[in-house]
């Protein structure tokens, strides 16, 4: 009676899922032209960053080839050369394909990106990973290259539409000078960590070499802290986090205590039951971090609340309280931890859930939609500060999450909402968590400001 | 030389009245709950502890080993030792006592001390006729045997004996008691129920200002103490009619405890077991010192031994009642608070009865019981010490260093047991 | 009394066994009329007694005493208890056994007795006494162990409208009891107690085992056995009773079945008083004193 249900259980099935990969569903619904959602490659423990080898092909002159050939080289992965890839016979599948496009001048070197991506695509493997890597328009030295670099977008993004079977498509801007924080973006975007990040543009920043990391427990001897951990996304964070080595402690109302408490001894950390609205919120988790763990590493802000109604049915009480929770909480707890002398330590994390609706807006959610985007801007405008103290900020942005409270949705919303993607189902907290953790590795010091969908590449927005 | 143990911190589920939210769960469940939310609150999972300690005062026979039993079916190592305690009422703060004194002696680094009780799910014991029926037809080696046991049976020996709270040996109440010694030392009806008001807003207020929030951890969709009554009035509670001590009695089910299920428990340490953990030490378990009245045959107050412990514990360590800043006297009845106070005052009594020449003086009220006790919160017996020493220990820590407070419990058996927290 | 070996130059007589208390009850039913004249000098004693260890068990539980390997001080009583009733059922004796009332009892408990010693018994009746509304009698036991004796009892039973013989002395019933405040022990006496303690005494006396069977002889409900009061009483002193005692008790208002009770007691030196009053009324049904030897 006192052990938490596991999350899992929690979850309705994606019957439509699971019946299109079936014998008879498969047949069924390949008939009738309906999608067939892809069973997506998630991240496990100890299995190796790729399942098959990749393949990594140039667009110009290239300066990442070889930093990106060391990281993947590290990671165990076995590269093919685009030649066999292009035109054997005998080759396997691969499991990735990684352009480096950072030698893009002009349009017309996109040519030599459509040259070798069309016939890698086509020996993708199921959950293979497409990842291309460029400069930022913003930093072209002529229209001529900001056009090239600001195609690779649209190329991104289509490509992304128009992979199946899990497979997904990102793009990884890195500036000059970014380069030495390359590795953590380019595994975790290759990785089983990534299933749901789909269609997503990243920009590194230049930022110091890190010092490496367990990437089975990239996060061990870290202190992390978990709002609205006592269930649903929040929860599923905490494992992940735990899994990846940091002592979580598991924050969430003391209404909630009971299931937080289950959660803190699942994941061995422990539990702060803590209103965060309260007046002396911030001071108590400060005073909590620093009198148990004497600092923090990793700050995740996850609690988060509806309150929906059409806007002019919307009273105050249900406007503030979605603002009081998703958005003001975080500036303040935010704002107390580096206000907190040494407690946010040397490469510090804190990463900020938005959402979907923050950024594509949806009906009956002014409130919500409003708090998860100014989550975005709070984001953005604290980046630069905390780079400087050798921390980040960043956000990830949920699509459609298959959590207790989609589950609640009536049929055809929950319906439509999980298929409207790339990927053609929804998410799982735990692709949410795992991009949170990701944010959290020593190894993403070079991410900063950036807001991560988490969506499967949704219509919504995009 | 001896150390002090610390008190890390506490935790219990909230209290429930008696055949209501935790009607189906058991001591086990509710013990078990209580020290998983404590190892949650400490990051305690798999760690192996001194001890723990803990009972109850209604227990079924298959709960020997109930404090165990919990351990082995909580988040602590399996390798943690535990064993019961039953001192009525004084469970709890008594198991905070054995800890204490074992880390003080250096036998053990830490330990949770802890209670719980259930009046929903109490043992129903058979006639004790048809006990001793089962009992020889239980050990019959032949079927004749058990035969003739059986045939033994009347009807009347078939109904079960409900569990009566009354003392053994006077086959009073406990409430019952209670009026007497209300009668006796004239405790008037008004400022009971002032004593109870002041308890529910005393609890509403420390449970709104969040006092509770690393104390208490939900169960079974209970939040808060079901028997907090936040807009509890002397107007209201003036309106109930006597339930003790008959038709002119002062005693209402307002200014009594309630019947009540819960439990808490404690996590005790010497301060170099907290330091290494990085985990706080809110108070100091200085000393304790139990008593016991002769109700039976000397005309003494069933619930009035804390009166006499006090004094001995106080010349001991050479204080007087005035020198605390907190004091915590279970409300088992408000009417025994007010003895216990009015006692404490009397000249006559405290010559007569305690030795001392002169009265142990009056109780600043403002100090007393601040954040609520057992009128507001309910009263599952062996629960009440951990929720007391938990409580006054955050209340101690909050005050700054060097603050000091009084518990005192009284229980049943003309029992008392009081202590005192230092931060 | 076939059993009964001769009777020796002192007028007494030895038994073999306990005799039966049903039919010595059932006697003197039948020959309860037409008595009179003086006390019988007639002893009946019984030689190497030991108590029924389950007996003993079962008295001990009734009563509320602890079972431990010493006799609880009233427990002689029911082992002496059928030769005084084989006295009173007797012919010979003046006075008609059903209808007697059991109205005060002293016991001098003169050491501890141990549960598996063996006792001599020895039974008489004495003291014909007067009193305001007919007759008493004492019904004396002593009781011997190794030739010493260990116990000895005395219970005074008042027989309604009898009429003592000329210059008979003063009956003495009352108990000097001083102020006994108002007692905290309750009992819930159950309307089964009569049946209980007639079970592990041996006193079948009709007014104690049913309403009807009570009715029969003038009660409007069954009444408690006044051993029975006072046992439980001397239970609840458990512990603090000197081991060497003078108990004296005498029994007021019957105690009817059910009641609720209260027992108060008062230390008095180095015993104690006594009082078993009626919870709603008041009533006094047990008023006696504890004195160390």
């Amino acid at each position: 009676m006192t052990q938490p249900i596991p999350e899992d259980d929690l979850i309705v099935s994606d019957w439509y899922r699971d019946f299109t990969n079936s014998g008879v569903g498969a047949t069924l619904t390949k008939r009738l032209g309906l999608p067939r959602p892809a069973v997506l490659r998630r991240h496990e423990p100890g299995a190796p960053l790729l399942p098959g080898p990749a393949v990594v092909g140039t667009a110009g002159e290239g300066r990442l080839r070889d930093p990106l050939t060391a990281v993947l080289k590290d990671a165990g992965v076995t590269l093919l050369s685009p030649v066999t890839a292009d035109g054997g016979t005998d080759g396997e599948r691969t499991a990735a394909v990684l352009l480096d496009a950072t030698g893009l001048r002009t349009p017309a070197d996109l040519a030599a990106a459509h040259d070798f991506l069309a016939p890698a695509l086509r020996r993708l493997a199921p959950s293979g990973r497409v990842l291309v890597l460029a400069e930022p328009p913003s930093e072209a030295a002529d229209p001529a290259q900001a056009a090239a670099r600001q195609a690779l977008e649209g190329l991104v993004r289509s490509t992304a539409k128009e992979l199946r079977g899990g497979a997904t498509a990102n793009l990884l801007l890195v500036p000059d000078g970014a380069e030495g924080g390359l590795a953590g973006p380019v595994r975790f975007f290759l990785s089983g960590r990534s299933a749901y990040v789909d269609g997503q543009v990243v920009t590194l920043t230049a930022a110091g070499a890190t010092d490496g990391q367990d990437d089975d427990r990239p996060l061990a001897g870290k202190v992390a802290v978990v709002t609205g951990a006592a269930r649903g996304i929040g929860a599923a964070i905490a494992r992940v986090l735990a899994r990846d080595g940091a002592h979580v402690v598991v924050v969430d109302l003391p209404a909630a205590g009971q299931a937080l408490a289950g959660v803190a001894n699942e994941v061995g950390g422990t539990a702060l039951q803590l209103d965060i609205t309260a007046p002396d919120a911030p001071e108590r988790l400060v005073g909590h971090l620093r009198e148990r763990h004497g600092g923090v590493d990793v700050v995740v802000h996850n609690a988060g609340i509806t309150r929906d109604k059409l806007l002019v049915n919307m009273d105050a009480a249900r406007w503030n309280a979605v603002m009081a929770v998703n958005l003001q909480a975080q500036l303040d707890l935010t704002q107390a931890l580096l206000d907190a002398d040494g407690l946010l330590r040397p490469g510090g994390r804190v990463v900020c859930v938005s959402s979907q609706s923050g950024i594509a807006g949806n009906r009956g959610q002014t409130n919500y939609a409003a708090s998860k985007a100014g989550v975005i801007g709070m984001v953005r405008a604290w980046a630069p500060a905390l780079a400087e103290r050798g921390a980040t900020i960043n956000a990830v942005a949920p699509g459609f999450i298959v959590t207790e409270m989609t589950a609640r949705m009536p049929f055809g919303t929950r319906e439509i909402g999980s298929r409207i993607n790339s990927l053609q189902q929804g998410g799982l907290p735990v692709d949410v968590a795992e991009t949170v953790a990701w944010l959290a590795q020593p190894e993403s010091t070079g991410v900063n400001g950036q807001v991560v969908r988490v969506c499967g590449q949704s219509f919504l927005g995009a | 030389m001896t150390r002090k143990a610390a008190i890390v911190g506490g935790n219990r589920i909230p209290f429930a009245r008696s055949g209501s939210a935790y009607a189906r769960a058991s001591n086990q469940d509710m013990l078990t709950a209580t020290l998983d939310g404590l190892v949650a609150r400490f990051g305690l999972q798999g760690v192996q502890l001194g001890e723990v300690v803990a009972g109850a005062v209604l227990k079924h026979s298959r709960d020997f080993n109930l404090t165990r039993e919990s351990v082995l079916g909580s988040q602590l190592a399996a390798r943690t030792p535990a064993y019961d305690v039953q001192q009525a009422c004084g469970t709890g703060l008594e198991a905070a006592v054995l800890v204490a004194n074992k880390i003080a002696l250096g036998q053990i680094e830490s330990g949770i001390a802890g209670g719980v009780d259930t009046t929903s799910d109490a043992p129903l014991a058979v006639n004790d006729d048809l006990r001793r029926v089962l009992l020889q037809v239980a050990s019959a080696r032949t079927v004749q045997q058990r035969l003739k046991a059986l045939a033994g049976l009347r009807p009347g020996q078939v109904v079960p004996d409900l569990p009566r709270n009354a003392e053994p040996r006077t086959g009073l109440s406990m409430g019952e008691h209670a009026a007497v010694t209300a009668r006796q030392w004239e405790i008037g009806r008004a400022e009971q129920d002032e004593l109870a008001v002041a308890s529910h807003r005393n609890l509403a207020a420390a449970y709104d200002r969040g006092f509770f929030d690393d104390l208490v951890t939900p169960y079974l969709g209970l939040t808060r103490d079901e028997n907090l009554r936040p807009d509890s009035n002397v107007e209201k509670l003036a309106a109930l009619g006597p339930v003790f001590g008959g038709e002119d009695g002062t005693m209402t089910a307002g200014n009594s405890t309630p019947l009540s299920d819960g439990a808490s428990a404690v996590l005790l340490a010497s301060d170099e077991w907290a330091a290494a953990r990085d985990l706080p030490v809110l108070a100091h378990l200085v000393d304790a010192q139990t008593a016991a009245v002769d109700h039976v045959h000397g005309g003494e107050g069933l619930l009035m031994a804390p009166v006499h412990a006090t004094p001995v514990l106080l010349a001991r360590n050479g204080l007087s009642l005035q020198d605390f800043d907190f004091y915590e006297i279970h409300e088992a009845f408000a009417s025994t608070v007010l003895a216990t106070l009015k006692a404490w005052e009397d000249p006559a009594f405290c010559k007569e009865k305690l030795g001392l020449d002169v009265p142990l003086g009056a109780v600043d009220r403002s100090k007393l019981n601040v954040n609520g006790s057992s009128l507001a919160a309910g009263h599952p017996f062996a629960a009440t010490g951990g929720r007391i020493v938990a409580a006054l220990a955050k209340q101690l820590h909050e005050a700054g260093p060097g603050k000091r407070g009084l518990i005192s419990i009284c229980a049943a058996g003309g029992q008392g047991v009081v202590a005192i927290l230092e931060s | 009394m076939g059993s009964a070996a001769p009777g020796d130059a002192a007028g007494r007589t030895e038994l073999a066994s306990a005799p039966s208390l049903p039919a010595l009850f059932a006697r003197a039913a039948v020959t309860a009329r037409g008595r009179g004249g003086d006390l019988p000098t007639t002893r009946l004693a019984r030689t190497g007694v030991r108590a029924d260890q389950q007996q003993l068990a079962g008295y001990a539980r009734v009563c509320g005493f602890g079972l431990s390997d010493v006799l609880p001080p009233t427990f002689p009583h029911v082992l002496a208890f059928p030769l005084q009733v084989a006295l009173m059922s007797d012919r010979a004796f003046p006075l008609a056994l059903p209808g007697l009332v059991h109205v005060r009892n002293r016991i001098d408990a003169l050491r501890p007795i141990g549960t598996g010693e063996a006792l001599d018994l020895e039974v008489w009746a004495e003291r014909f006494a007067r009193h305001r509304s007919g007759a008493t009698v004492d019904l004396c036991a002593s009781v011997s162990a190794d030739g010493a004796e260990v116990w000895r009892g005395r219970s005074t039973y008042l027989a309604r409208g009898a009429t003592p013989p000329d210059g008979a002395p003063e009956a003495e019933v009352t108990v000097e009891v001083g102020d006994v405040p108002d007692g905290t022990i309750r009992w819930l006496v159950d309307g089964d107690t009569g049946r209980r303690y007639a079970k592990v005494s041996g006193d079948v006396n009709p007014i104690h085992l049913s309403g009807l069977t009570a009715k029969a002889f003038g009660f409007k409900r069954a009444i408690a056995h006044g051993m029975w009061v006072a046992a439980r009483a001397l239970a609840a002193l458990e512990g603090r009773l000197p081991a060497a005692a003078s108990v004296d008790v005498a029994f007021r208002k019957p105690l009817f079945l059910p009641s609720t009770v209260t027992l108060a007691t008062a230390e008095v030196g180095g015993g104690w008083d006594l009082a078993v009053r009626n919870a709603d009324t008041g009533a006094e049904h047990l008023l006696g004193t504890v004195r160390p030897r």
